[in-house]
């Protein structure tokens, strides 16, 4: 395998794209039950583990880039292949895929039981999985671009939801938060590491890559996307912390679509239905993304083509996402996920950074 | 056939007849003037008879001297002439009305082409009228359609490239662009795409627009049909390519995006707030149509919760006697709007108009009071059907009330959620499509702020100085912004 990749000009895309893909990619699933998670670890100094997950993003963000900088077009698959050797390289990017694949599933299954609990409790798990899957391979087939367009447009269709949260900030009551530092450190890093769930997708980064046009304006989008994600992460945990009492924070599994529910317009009574429903729209970039990662590594890794795995993928989504059915199953599915990204996502990439340096320290002390 | 000239005036008028199978209307005529045969032939009806007898067989006929081919080219007052050694050619003009005039021992014939070609005056424009700004539309005369673009893009920088389509029954196409604005690659693709065709005949430019079209699995139409002059030449003047085939009266404009279906020229006649504020009533009203049916369907299924509780109380009582489900109380009414439509799209206008009344007055309210539907819902499917009709496309207009009826069965079917699916299919689905190869949903994706002056907005004229990025145009300045804002006002201040 090739340790660079080389494109023709059409298939690439602005670096300015790449805030909509770090960003819609990171915002999914987790966003809607983050609050609950953190203030079962952290309590109502929650925020301060954002703030602290948010400050190591960046730094995760600014690590990944400096890796990617020290090749010329390569992506995560081929520096494994460079740094470890082909069989090493393609088992740990074979890791990468089933980690992407786990992380598909999380998200999906995730979704699925929002929708049975807010809106249809007795829609069956297999059509709600059907509409997710057949619009995911739907946008696959178009190719990159289609991804990265679903992306953006996506984006600009369920941005507007973060608005309504004025609705709920005017319930807050700030003695919430008092008093601040209560926590032990301890609980807030736990907590810290709590957030992760809800960030998982910046290694799409480590991806696309290759696939950006103008690379030296990487950085800005990248992080400004990351910023933007931390920003929501914020928003939504600082007003379920004033807007629940902390007990009920604890029960309300999820807390962000819970705010919803205070939101009425004149001709609309209970907004959380269409918030929830609407949420499929914040669902659907993540898919595509994650499924489009998938079949562009297997076909990096193994050169099988896209089709037959895209549809391959598919199937078993379909079939593994139907048998896994009670509520504790997708419960430990989640804190897996969480705990396995953790790792791959946020302590790997400083493994291979060091790796890099230490074998540019080795030429050097060769050359000279 | 090979036939070699000079041949004998019987021999040719044989095989004239022969190849027009014996045409009723094939006039042959020998005038033997000074010992020679001149013969002169033509179809009666394809040609300006009073033209054929002052300016040519008076001349001929009252001449002195013997004719050669040469002095029939340049002594006759006729300027369209042609010289034909090949028969088929001399047929296939001749049926276009040219008369033919061989003389007796010559090697060519000659063709005057003296078309008589039977069309309607310009007209106003029916199908897609304007309030305001030029009426005429298009006719089915090519010749007329050309001397009415001409004359609005006067430049000498207006290419019109022809080319000829159909194996059985050939048409006249044009390809027209300006030169220095227009994308070569654009140029390129509409010419290739229409070279390339491999069709007995072309009925019309709709027929042409959709064998060329980037996808046809499609409802959405990926270019523009207009019958409007000032569209199509204010769409080749901003760098767009057009088209226009013979006997046909509408024209086809490429590459569009979405949203230029939501244009209307009318918009830049009226000042910029009400142009942006009308266009932007239509992406409203776009929204509305698709939205509100499956919506009142998936929440009176479903979703009571919804509802405020006033509404939901009249809603009750006004859905109280209706024995249907809402999806199958939604489909008879939007079936009943579409019946209505297509009824009176067919008959005469006057009757149409009556039909529109009966149709929509005493059948809904009829409708109501058996019990049939809800009030609600008939304000709603009115307030749809109407917003339908706003799109300044007919075909988007159709496109869009097409689908509909898919929204409203997922919505009976899964409520609220049916509705997001099929709004992020179609949102998908467009993301997919292309017109001549461009981005159909430009300049969302690929985000291009500047072009949203002429999608979503109109700004007023000193400000667009810009044109649209995704036409790629070769020049991508309209003027300089610091010439418009210029003033030289009498008034000092």
């Amino acid at each position: 395998m090739k340790t660079n990749i080389r494109l023709n000009p059409d298939k690439s895309v602005q670096a300015f794209y790449l805030f909509f893909i770090i960003h819609t990619s990171q915002i999914g699933a987790g966003l809607m039950g983050v609050p609950r998670i953190l203030a079962l670890e952290a309590g109502v100094d929650a925020w301060i583990s954002v703030l602290i997950a948010g400050v190591y993003l960046h730094f995760i963000a600014y690590v990944m880039l400096s890796i990617l900088k020290s090749y010329d077009n390569a992506d995560i698959l081929g520096i494994q292949c460079d740094l470890f050797g082909k069989w090493v390289g393609k088992t740990l990017g074979l890791v990468y895929v089933l980690y992407i694949f786990q992380l598909l599933l999380t998200v999906l299954k995730n979704y699925i039981e929002v929708v049975q609990v807010f809106v249809f409790p007795e829609m069956p798990i297999w059509l709600m999985a059907l509409f997710l899957i057949s619009l995911m391979v739907y946008s696959i087939v178009g190719g990159f671009r289609v991804v990265v367009g679903t992306s953006v447009i996506f984006f600009f269709l369920t941005i507007w939801l973060a608005f309504t949260i004025y609705k709920p900030i005017t319930y807050m009551d700030l003695e919430h938060f008092l008093p601040v530092m209560q926590t032990s450190p301890w609980d807030v890093l736990k907590g810290a590491q709590q957030v992760t769930f809800s960030v998982l997708g910046l290694e799409i980064l480590l991806f696309v890559y290759p696939y950006i046009q103008n690379k030296k304006e990487a950085a800005l989008p990248v992080h400004l996307g990351v910023f933007f994600t931390t920003f929501l992460i914020m928003l939504v945990t600082v007003v379920s912390i004033g807007y629940f009492s902390p007990d009920q924070l604890k029960q309300t599994v999820w807390a962000t679509l819970s705010l919803f529910k205070i939101i009425s317009f004149s001709v609309l009574e209970r907004f959380d239905f269409i918030a929830v429903a609407l949420w499929m729209m914040v669902i659907i970039p993540n898919l595509v993304l994650f499924g489009w990662m998938i079949v562009h590594s297997l076909k990096r890794l193994f050169n099988f083509s896209e089709k037959p795995s895209l549809y391959t993928l598919a199937v078993l989504l379909f079939i593994i996402s139907v048998i896994i059915e009670e509520r504790i199953g997708l419960n430990e599915l989640t804190n897996w996920t969480g705990r396995i990204g953790f790792w791959i996502v946020f302590i790997y990439p400083l493994f291979i950074y060091m790796v890099i340096i230490l074998k540019k320290l080795l030429k050097k002390g060769q050359t000279s | 056939m090979v036939t070699r000239f000079p041949m004998s005036a019987e021999e040719f008028m044989n095989i004239v007849k022969e190849e027009l199978n014996d045409s009723p209307d094939l006039i042959q005529k020998v005038f033997q003037i000074k010992g020679q045969s001149i013969i002169v032939q033509y179809i009666a009806y394809q040609i300006k008879k009073d033209r054929l007898e002052r300016d040519l067989l008076e001349v001929i006929t009252s001449s002195n001297n013997r004719w050669t081919n040469e002095d029939l080219i340049n002594k006759i007052p006729i300027s369209s002439t042609v010289q034909e050694e090949k028969m088929d050619k001399i047929i296939q003009q001749m049926i276009h009305g040219s008369v033919s005039i061989y003389i007796e021992g010559e090697k060519n014939v000659v063709l005057f082409a003296l078309q008589n070609q039977n069309h309607r005056s310009l007209n106003r424009a029916e199908t897609e009228s304007l309030v305001f700004g030029p009426q005429v539309s298009f006719t089915e005369s090519l010749i007329t359609n050309l001397n009415v673009v001409r004359w609005r893009l006067d430049t000498e920088d207006l290419v019109v490239e022809k080319l000829i389509v159909g194996e059985r029954i050939q048409s006249e196409v044009r390809i027209v662009y300006l030169k220095s604005l227009a994308n070569n690659e654009n140029v390129e693709t509409m010419r290739q795409r229409i070279k390339d065709l491999k069709v007995a005949e072309v009925e019309d430019t709709s027929v042409l627009g959709q064998l060329i079209e980037d996808s046809s699995s499609t409802v959405f139409p990926q270019l523009i049909f207009t019958e409007l002059p000032d569209r199509f030449c204010t769409s080749i003047s901003r760098g767009r390519i057009g088209v226009m085939v013979d006997k046909s009266p509408t024209m086809l404009i490429g590459p569009m995006n979405l949203f230029s279906f939501f244009e209307s020229t009318e918009d830049l006649y009226m000042r910029w707030n009400m142009g942006t504020f009308i266009r932007s009533l239509r992406f409203i009203a776009m929204a509305l149509s698709i939205i509100l049916t499956p919506m009142y369907v998936a929440a009176l299924t479903f979703h009571y919760e919804i509802i405020p509780s006033t509404l939901l109380v009249s809603l009750g009582q006004s859905r109280a006697t209706v024995p249907f489900p809402p999806v199958l109380e939604a489909l008879l009414l939007e079936m009943l709007i579409e019946l209505l439509r297509e009824a009176g799209a067919r008959l005469p206008t006057k009757v149409g108009q009556t039909m529109g009344i009966v149709g929509g007055i005493v059948l809904g309210q009829a409708a109501v009071e058996a019990g049939f539907t809800s009030n609600i819902l008939i304000i709603i499917i009115a307030l749809s059907a109407l917003s339908s009709f706003t799109a300044p496309s007919y075909l988007m207009g159709t496109a869009i009330r097409l689908i509909r009826f898919p929204m409203i069965l997922l919505a009976g079917a899964w409520g609220i959620i049916g509705i997001v699916f099929a709004l992020s299919f179609l949102v998908i689905h467009l993301l997919k499509q292309k017109s001549l190869g461009r981005p159909y949903l430009s300049p969302i994706y690929p985000f291009q702020w500047n072009d949203f002056n002429d999608s979503f907005f109109r700004v007023p004229f000193p400000k667009n100085t810009g044109r649209s990025k995704y036409l790629m145009t070769k020049d991508q300045d309209r003027y300089s912004k610091a010439k418009a804002s210029e003033r030289k006002d009498v008034d000092p201040t």
